[in-house]
């Protein structure tokens, strides 16, 4: 009985581990102005290189921990949000670039647009800034695996 | 006994799974450093490893089970056999019988065949289309790939892998058949979807290729088995081309060398069309290929 708790911890320690040392990322547009994007790509060129702590941008939302989200969510993107934070496997996390990201910014009361992402599907960081640099969005993924780290990832 | 060690421990099994795990790194690292970037830290593919069978595995509607989750086991184990057959680290294969050549080569193509189906078996229109574009290109580098590294078959008078590396000892078949050894290197890289030959993942196009629905577990198998893949197609090459079987240390070196030179003609190129792949390999390395056993012939 001992032992199997304890090779239960180490397995969950192993597991948190793995998972805030290569988090996988997948970047959507739920309907920013470009800005976010621009900087999203600019976070991961070689100046500034992500791969350093292990991030990859991936294609598939299969692959991915991560769920970079910029910009505020139209009425047209909510469907497409939801479909991709349900394709991502558990456990996933879900990162919120830039203030429209966030309150809606200058999009809010908009008639096509519903609001901040947490309106739609759960966030567990945010970035703010109009848009964030690049320097904020590496700091807001390693405060995000920090939190992982330190909730042992429950989920 | 012994038996079982060479098949679970050293050469074979997890020797292999963690040589591979170092190569990925040291290629990444290597592409890393020719971007001028710092590159990922040295433990990355294990983690990246353990977080993927760690993480949830989802098995899409519409996919027969038993070929979803079979195809990454497959994989994995047609490469850590096609391990067994070829001189790692410098030493003597741990089986041999004669024509384990075609079998290697052959095991080594079972791994992208895997991978298609694993993507034709899916529903999803991006993983169709990377298992067509990753069986078009089979189609195309396979056969210049399997005549390079025949050459020095030819050479030795033989097919069987260790009897091939006994020659290739005292013949750097380098030498001779260069243009033999560009079009298997090259070859080589076709097979492992590296950089300038990824049209079948690339993923601004198709999200991810044939892989596109796999996550956790059979996504870790089949990067685990791309790895390998890795190891033992570095070890061929370098055994048939660079001297043969040496003392581990030597053959390292020269394997390494081979991943440089690998991870460099990576960053140097970008990405093919998958027509430009199939145009490249029929009409250059078809031809240099058959310029070569030629030369071979009227050698003689
Ligand atoms: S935060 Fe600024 S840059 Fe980003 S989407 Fe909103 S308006 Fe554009």
């Amino acid at each position: 009985m001992r032992l199997e708790e304890l090779w239960e911890q180490l397995e969950a320690r192993l597991a948190t581990w793995g998972r805030t040392h290569s988090p996988w990322a997948v970047h959507f547009n739920s309907g920013s102005c470009n800005g976010c994007d621009i900087e999203i790509l600019a976070t991961i060129t070689p100046r500034y290189d992500l791969e350093r702590f292990g991030v990859k941008i991936q294609g598939s939302p299969r692959h991915a921990d991560i769920l970079v989200c910029t910009g505020p969510v139209t009425r047209q993107a909510r469907e497409r949000l939801l479909r991709i934070y349900e394709q991502m496997p558990s456990p996933k996390f879900v990162l919120a670039v830039g203030t429209c990201a966030i309150s809606g910014g200058v999009f809010q009361g908009c008639y096509n647009v519903v609001g901040r992402v947490d309106a739609v599907i759960p966030v567990d960081m945010y970035v703010p800034g109009c848009p964030p640099r690049p320097e904020a969005i590496i700091d807001g993924i390693l405060k995000l695996l920090e939190k992982a780290q330190a909730e042992g990832v429950a989920t | 006994m012994q038996a079982v060690i060479a098949l679970l421990i050293f050469p074979g099994g997890l020797c292999v799974l963690l040589l591979g795990l170092a190569y990925e790194w040291l290629d990444r690292k290597l592409m890393a450093q020719m971007q001028n970037r710092v590159g990922p830290r040295w433990y990355q593919p294990v983690a990246d490893l353990v977080k993927l069978l760690a993480k949830q595995e989802t098995m899409p509607n519409g996919v027969n089970p038993l070929l979803f989750i079979g195809l990454p086991l497959v994989g994995l184990a047609s490469v850590l056999t096609a391990a067994l057959y070829v001189p790692l680290v410098g030493l003597a294969p741990s089986y041999s019988f004669r024509g384990d050549l075609i079998v290697t080569i052959y095991l080594l193509g079972l791994l992208t065949f895997c991978m298609s189906l694993a993507g034709s078996n899916t529903l999803d229109r991006f993983s169709l289309m990377g298992a067509l574009r990753a069986l078009t290109q089979l189609f195309s580098y396979e056969v210049p790939f399997l005549l390079a590294l025949l050459g020095p078959a030819l050479a030795a008078g033989s097919w069987q892998i260790a009897e091939i590396s006994a020659y290739a000892e005292t013949h750097w078949l380098i030498l001779t058949q260069p243009l033999g050894f560009v079009v298997a290197l090259i070859g080589l890289m076709g097979k492992l979807e590296l950089s300038p030959f990824d049209a079948p993942e690339a993923e601004t196009e198709i999200v991810a290729g044939a892989l596109t629905e796999y996550s956790g577990r059979g996504l870790a198998l089949f990067h685990l088995s791309r790895d390998v893949a890795l190891v033992v197609g570095l070890t061929l090459v370098a055994a048939f081309y660079l001297g043969g079987m040496a003392n581990p240390l030597w053959f390292f070196g020269k394997t390494l060398l081979l991943l440089l030179v690998v991870s460099g003609l990576q960053a140097l190129f970008a990405r093919l069309r998958i027509d430009q792949t199939v145009g490249l390999w029929w009409r250059y390395g078809m031809l240099l290929v058959l310029l070569q056993w030629l030369l071979m012939i009227v050698w003689r």
